[in-house]
């Protein structure tokens, strides 16, 4: 919310004179004059007495404003950059991979729901170590309930490779777990300053090809979300809602597979839903539901909510360890 | 006498010829879109709504309206029947799949040259299995270049964005259509009720002057109006937003009697809704509300269509709330299979009083995709 004063002097048509026409109308700031009608401002600068330079500075502030949203682009230049930088990066699990053509794509936001122990940090750990090792990204892991297991990454790792080679494997181990970044996040804002701090960092080295940043996990974001949401005022959403569009920004102009868990709560008849309600249903780009097989054998059933390109329903089952 | 003569003259000779007339009327003719969208005739300058929960094949709806208007009426001898125009497509909602926009036009495309050559759908399955390439359709990629490069997109991370995006939209739009030789026909907004929660929680006090506008959702919301409008002027389009329902849960946890005003498809069966329930809490300020001139209610149903082997179909129901009419369609989004991927493509079956089913002209051939091909 910089006022027109910081913009003088790199645009010295903005001088004292247009900042005192621009106060008489009540705009101080490039983002007042978001809300004003341009054309109704030029029609009053055309009485002043300077009305050229005003006119002059008005376009030099539209053209300050084409600089804030976003780029434009053509259908061909988005699907170039879907293929160039939307990669999938694959889970590690092959029932999530079938499911989800692949593995989860870089540039969405995917969504893991489920009760209590079915199977979601279980996932997140088996997603990170599989990128870690595989992709050879680096992961940054939010973990809000203090479940970050560095045993089970080892555990992952180890359990397909070769035992001979003890010596690689040790090397591979170590990589591993240098690429694993895990933050210990227990408020929402806590969350804010770590993915702004992560955002400030990916932005300044864009440049960098090895060990970026391909995968960033949220468990849970539910545990989060939920202590700031409560009654019918606006602010908790809205923090909700921001760190939403947060991280699908982070996803897509980091390319970045964003990962986050949501617990269920209780629905009418009984039925568990996903929670935080109406306003998250709209965030994530894909949700899938995660359910345990009674019987304690082991094996997890996905099935999709919603998916860009896939009817909801589809589901699939698979194991975690076998 | 020439003054007798020149009058009647000038009485018959009349304001305009018929060729300028046509030009006039053909500039403002209905659009021919696909359901859920066809009941009522839309032209440029109405704004339409699409109301719906989240998932309710609004985007998809979208989409579709896009491959439409983004296709020519005929390219290589081949009909489509499209619109031949521009679409700027705004995403506040950041979730757009182009993957899914790109299918969904090959898929168009290929169905319409197939159509045209008039193979037999069940022999070209014989011949995949073959692998005889001679059957194989020709996929014409420069319409589909063409195509892809009339589809504008920009994405909106906040209101401050989207209020500056619709600043300098009429310039882009020139910009572009200069570019194309062709005008946008269509403005999408997806989705207009994005940025609600912010701005209604952002409680700015001005600092500095009585007459400094806050930014609040009232304003936003005016400004937002305000610069469509104009943009309407300079540049006749249609306005197709699409809102999801937020408010759904709130009340329905507090209070019964909202319980009656959640969407319940044994109501929908017995008729209409009439606006006094409305099933959905309206969220967006009445400055939006009476900008709007048309209003389709979209719904998942909780059933979907008894599955075979590898194809899932979804049902969904739409219904006109504004104007108000008396019947709900159905239709189902289909996906096809593509030898190992899938896709959603655009196969619509409209049902008419819940009784005929009927399919769409040749536009929608299902079948299956060659590999390959793309």
């Amino acid at each position: 919310m910089a006022p027109l004063k910081a913009l003088e002097q790199e645009y010295p048509i903005i001088n004292s004179s247009f900042q005192n026409f621009c106060a008489s109308r009540g705009i101080f700031s490039v983002e007042d004059l978001l809300l004003h009608d341009l054309y109704v401002l030029v029609a009053f600068a055309e009485q002043e007495s300077d009305a050229e330079r005003l006119k002059q500075g008005i376009t030099q502030v539209l053209s300050i404003i084409d600089g804030q949203h976003q780029p434009w682009l053509n259908g061909m230049e988005l699907l170039e950059d879907a293929h160039r930088n939307k990669h999938v990066l694959s889970s590690g699990c092959e029932g999530i991979d079938f499911l989800l053509q692949g593995g989860l794509r870089k540039g969405q936001l995917t969504e893991l729901v489920g009760a209590s122990s079915s199977g979601k940090t279980q996932l997140c750990l088996l997603a990170a170590s599989n990128v870690a090792k595989e992709h050879m990204g680096s992961v940054v892991y939010l973990d809000t309930g203090n479940s970050f297991s560095p045993q089970r990454i080892t555990h992952f790792i180890c359990r397909h490779s070769d035992p001979a080679i003890d010596q690689a494997k040790h090397r591979i181990l170590q990589k591993v777990m240098n690429s694993i970044l895990c933050h210990s996040v227990f408020d929402i804002f806590t969350m804010f300053d770590v993915l702004n701090l992560l955002e400030l960092n990916l932005r300044s080295q864009m440049q960098r090809g090895d060990c970026q940043v391909q995968l960033l996990i949220i468990d849970s974001v539910s545990s989060l979300i939920t202590p700031i949401l409560g009654g019918s005022g606006s602010q908790g959403r809205a923090l909700m809602v921001s760190a939403g569009f947060l991280l699908k920004k982070l996803a897509h102009e980091h390319n970045l597979a964003v990962l986050v868990t949501n617990h269920t709560v209780g629905g009418e008849g009984g039925i568990c839903k996903p929670a935080l309600g109406e306003s998250w249903k709209s965030i994530p780009h894909v949700r899938l539901l995660l359910s345990r097989d009674r019987g304690g054998s082991g094996v997890y059933s996905v099935s999709v909510l919603k998916h860009p390109s896939m009817a909801p329903g589809k589901a699939s089952r698979f194991m975690i360890d076998d | 006498m020439e003054q007798v003569v020149g009058s009647p003259k000038g009485w018959i000779d009349g304001d305009e010829s018929a060729k300028e007339m046509l030009a006039r009327v053909l500039t403002a003719r209905p659009f021919l879109l696909l359901p859920p969208l066809h009941r009522v005739p839309l032209r440029v300058g109405n704004v339409v709504e699409l109301v719906g929960p989240s998932p309710s094949s609004k985007t998809h709806v979208l989409i579709q309206a896009a491959v439409s208007c983004v296709l020519p009426k005929e390219w290589n001898g081949v009909h489509y029947g499209g619109s031949d125009h521009l679409v700027v497509f705004l995403d506040l909602d950041c979730r757009f799949d182009i993957l899914r926009f790109s299918e969904m036009l090959k898929h168009r495309i290929i169905g319409e040259s197939i159509g045209s050559m008039k193979i037999d759908s069940e022999k070209m399955d014989f011949d995949l299995w073959n692998n005889d390439k001679k059957r194989r359709p020709a996929y014409d990629e420069e319409l589909y270049v063409l195509c892809m490069r009339r589809f504008l997109y920009a994405r909106c991370y906040d209101s401050f964005e989207f209020l500056a995006t619709l600043k300098t939209l009429h310039y882009r739009i020139q910009k572009e259509e200069e570019a194309h030789g062709t005008s946008v026909h269509m403005l999408m907004i997806d989705s207009i009720g994005a940025f609600h929660w912010i701005d209604r929680a952002s409680t700015f006090m001005p600092v500095g002057g009585n007459n400094r506008k806050s930014h609040s959702l009232q304003t936003v919301s005016e400004t937002v109006v305000q610069e469509i409008r104009k943009l309407l002027v300079l540049h006749p389009m249609l306005v197709i937003a699409t809102k999801a329902t937020i408010l759904g849960d709130i009340y329905a946890m507090n209070d019964a009697k909202w319980n009656l005003r959640k969407p319940d498809t044994s109501n929908c069966r017995s008729g209409r809704i009439t606006s006094q329930q409305l099933p959905y809490r309206e969220y967006m300020p009445s400055i939006w509300q009476t900008f709007v001139t048309h209003r389709i209610l979209l719904r998942a149903s909780d059933d979907h269509l008894p599955v075979s082997n590898d194809q899932n179909h979804s049902l969904y129901f739409s219904e006109w709330l504004l104007p108000s009419l008396s019947f709900i369609d159905k239709f189902i989004v289909k996906e096809v299979f593509c030898f190992g991927t899938c896709r959603l493509a655009s196969s619509l079956f409209h049902e008419v009083r819940r009784d005929l089913w009927c399919s769409l002209a040749s536009h929608f051939l299902i079948f299956p995709i060659m590999p390959g091909l793309w």
